[in-house]
């Protein structure tokens, strides 16, 4: 069984061979030891009960398999995108150029600096790995997120973000890149992305180009890349697209990857979580369907998966191994929803 | 009777002999398209221009270059030129102000300066010099200055008719096939039209309506391909002798390229322009023989739809202005009436 807790001081080994793992785009995993410490410091503040939160929190999350105590994955939240700053996106823009008189109308296609994103919770730092893939494991690590994000509703905005990698090739060279961003900064992909990574991207402001960019004048490998996810990322943006993330709005303004967006509330997860009283049943329970389940603690936050009989209105009933692990007793909260 | 080159305001019955002259003239001559409505229509505003019919924000004074000899009294089309008096207060005047944007980082060690284009109105309201065009076969004696520069003569001696600024555009770069590299980069991308095509609608008075196809926000200049960006305020090279002598007579380049092709937008303040504040009024004297001593001046009289200018050998700095009768009745001047005169190299003045 694996189960989705936050993470602790002591999982920064674990986190750094993760980091190092993971592919380049994941600019909230960075290869950097002091910056995983710093990353994991912050969490476990953030995830603090009692905490008066200010919207710079950062909660970060790791899958651990309970028998080895191996981390299998990493997946996090930001509570305000560009927190003390502007977090910036390029939005696709329909420019209609027309003249009746001349029996011409172009939709011409055009990209906009904005900062629409800021302050909108930011689903950060998904990596799993690979042996599973083809297993429910990555909806726990991505949507389990969803249910603390639910239970701790205040600590949040109303909108909910996610970036995702854009295509590059594997010395990390990115054609969006080389056609925009490269005139400005003089420096490549990996560069710029490193400087970005474990800081502010403030200096993205002084150095991006502000007005909107025409994309008929990019190069035609440019023009692909727009809104084009990196494959290697195809298993966690289709979690979000599934969850009714909208993908076609805002793109990252490095690597043109797509960034997705929505309103929490209309998430599926959110919609159809339950917030409910547990038994836990004397041995286990025989029937039913497997449900996503996590406690409503804060830093003690636990989730997994496991087959539950849920009805309405009334407390579920939980195997015994599955109280443990939650670390819930009969007459607690937790939050299912249908895996 | 000797041969004399002589400007006048148009008429329609220079019409055959313009449509004639237009078809030699290819792309790029914007402003006379080769099509006979349409030149008819410039003729007709210059006439009603002339006659003040015609509301201000429409007007356009076009003259003719004549060779006018024994062969050909009434004389021979050699070239054409033009004033509008303002532009852009009827249809808005578009052109791309070059200009560009420092994105700096002291932090990261970071200094870039990037080019751009903004779409601007800034010349509405100014007189423009515009629809030049001389004959290939007189592109000699001085033709082509006389051609262009004695409409400066007329915007010194009409001053009150014209703006205090005077801007000339300059036709840019296009290849053997008339495609212009800077078109192909840009503006083909907003329409779907040849280069051509839009030239000649700008040229029957559509360029606002073309104009408001193109991009509107400023652009990078790097965004375009490198032939595109090479052409950028460059101008053709069968326009470089103009752009000589506007030069001399001080128009600059002030940064304002075409919209569509991206030749450079030459401007001058009128008062200081050389041929403007050189030129002078002094009296015409009816003389036998024509006068040998000097330099080449260009002769004016002072009427307004009687315009008519020419070229004379006259000493610098003089107080009268010797003609022959036949120079002075071409000139439609009298013994003692004021002429304005102007020496017409920058050199001799």
């Amino acid at each position: 069984m694996l189960i989705l807790r936050p993470s602790r001081i002591a999982d920064l080994p674990e986190v750094v061979r993760i980091a190092e793992a993971s592919a380049i785009g994941i600019t909230s995993l960075p290869p950097d030891r002091d910056k995983l410490y710093d990353k994991i410091r912050q969490s476990v503040e953030s995830f603090e009960p009692d905490r008066d939160v200010s919207g710079e929190e950062t909660y970060f999350f790791v899958l651990e398999d309970a028998a080895t105590g191996r981390l299998m994955g990493t997946s996090g939240i930001t509570a305000e995108a560009g927190f003390h700053d502007r977090f910036y996106s390029y939005r696709n823009e329909t420019i209609v150029h027309a003249s009746q008189e001349l029996a011409v109308s172009n939709r011409i296609h055009a990209l906009h600096l904005c900062h629409d994103l800021t302050g909108y919770a930011l689903l950060t730092s998904f990596w799993i790995d690979p042996s599973l893939y083809d297993t429910e494991w990555p909806q726990l690590l991505s949507r389990g997120r969803l249910l603390f994000l639910r239970e701790y509703s205040q600590r949040f905005g109303d909108k909910i973000a996610a970036e995702n990698p854009g295509v590059c090739d594997e010395q990390g060279r990115s054609p969006f890149w080389d056609a925009v961003g490269r005139r400005f900064f003089n420096m490549d992909y990996p560069q710029a992305e490193r400087l970005s990574g474990g800081r502010s991207k403030t200096f993205i402001a002084e150095l991006m180009p502000h007005y909107p960019i025409y994309v008929p004048l990019l190069p035609a490998e440019a023009k692909l890349a727009i809104g084009q996810l990196h494959p290697v990322a195809e298993l966690p943006f289709s979690i979000l697209l599934a969850e009714g993330f909208d993908a076609d709005t805002y793109i990252d303004i490095f690597d043109g990857g797509p960034t997705v967006e929505a309103r929490i509330s209309m998430l599926r997860s959110i919609a159809k979580q339950r917030r409910l009283q547990v038994t836990v049943a004397p041995d286990d329970v025989a029937a039913g369907r497997p449900h996503l389940i996590s406690n409503v603690s804060a830093d003690g936050f636990r989730a997994t998966i496991a087959t539950l009989k849920v009805e309405r209105d009334s407390p579920v009933l939980l195997p015994p191994a599955i109280a443990t692990t939650l670390g819930v007793e009969s007459g607690d909260a937790v939050r299912v929803v249908p895996l | 009777m000797t041969t004399t080159m002589l400007l006048r305001p148009i008429a329609l019955s220079d019409l055959p002999a313009l449509i004639e002259l237009v078809g030699r003239a290819g792309v790029g001559l914007t402003t006379l398209p080769p099509n006979q409505i349409e030149l008819r229509k410039r003729i007709e505003a210059s006439e009603a221009t002339f006659a003040g019919t015609t509301d201000p924000r429409d007007g356009l004074y076009l003259f003719v270059l004549l060779e006018v000899s024994a062969a050909a009294p009434a004389g021979k089309l050699a070239g054409i030129c033009g004033v509008a008096p303002a532009v852009g207060l009827r249809q808005p005047w578009y052109s791309y102000r070059v200009g560009q944007v420092v994105h700096a980082s002291q932090e990261l060690n970071i200094f870039t300066q990037t080019p751009t284009l903004f779409l601007s109105n800034d010349h509405t309201g100014h007189s423009e010099l515009c629809s030049l065009f001389l004959d290939p076969a007189y592109r000699k004696d001085k033709n082509g200055v006389l051609l262009s520069k004695s409409r400066l003569l007329f915007l010194a001696q009409h001053r009150g008719h014209f703006a205090d600024r005077v801007i000339a555009e300059l036709r840019g770069v296009t290849d053997a096939n008339g495609k212009s590299p800077f078109w192909e980069s840009l503006g083909r991308h907003f329409f779907s039209m040849e280069f051509a095509h839009a030239d000649y609608l700008t040229g029957i008075g559509k360029k606002s309506f073309v104009a408001e196809l193109m991009p509107k926000h400023p652009l990078y200049t790097s965004f375009l391909t490198p032939e595109a960006q090479a052409v950028i305020g460059v101008t053709h090279e069968l326009t470089r002798p103009a752009q000589a002598m506007l030069a001399s007579e001080g128009f600059r380049f002030a940064g304002h390229v075409d919209i569509f092709d991206a030749g450079p937008v030459v401007e001058a303040v009128v008062d200081d322009i050389g041929a403007v504040k050189a030129s002078r009024l002094v009296p015409a004297r009816i003389v036998d023989l024509p006068n040998a001593d000097g330099v080449a001046h260009l002769v004016s009289n002072t009427h307004y739809g009687d315009f008519r200018a020419s070229l004379v050998t006259l000493p610098t700095g003089t107080q009268a202005c010797p003609l022959t009768a036949e120079v002075a009745a071409l000139l439609k001047v009298k013994d003692g009436e004021d002429v304005r005169v102007a020496p017409l190299s920058t050199r001799d003045r």
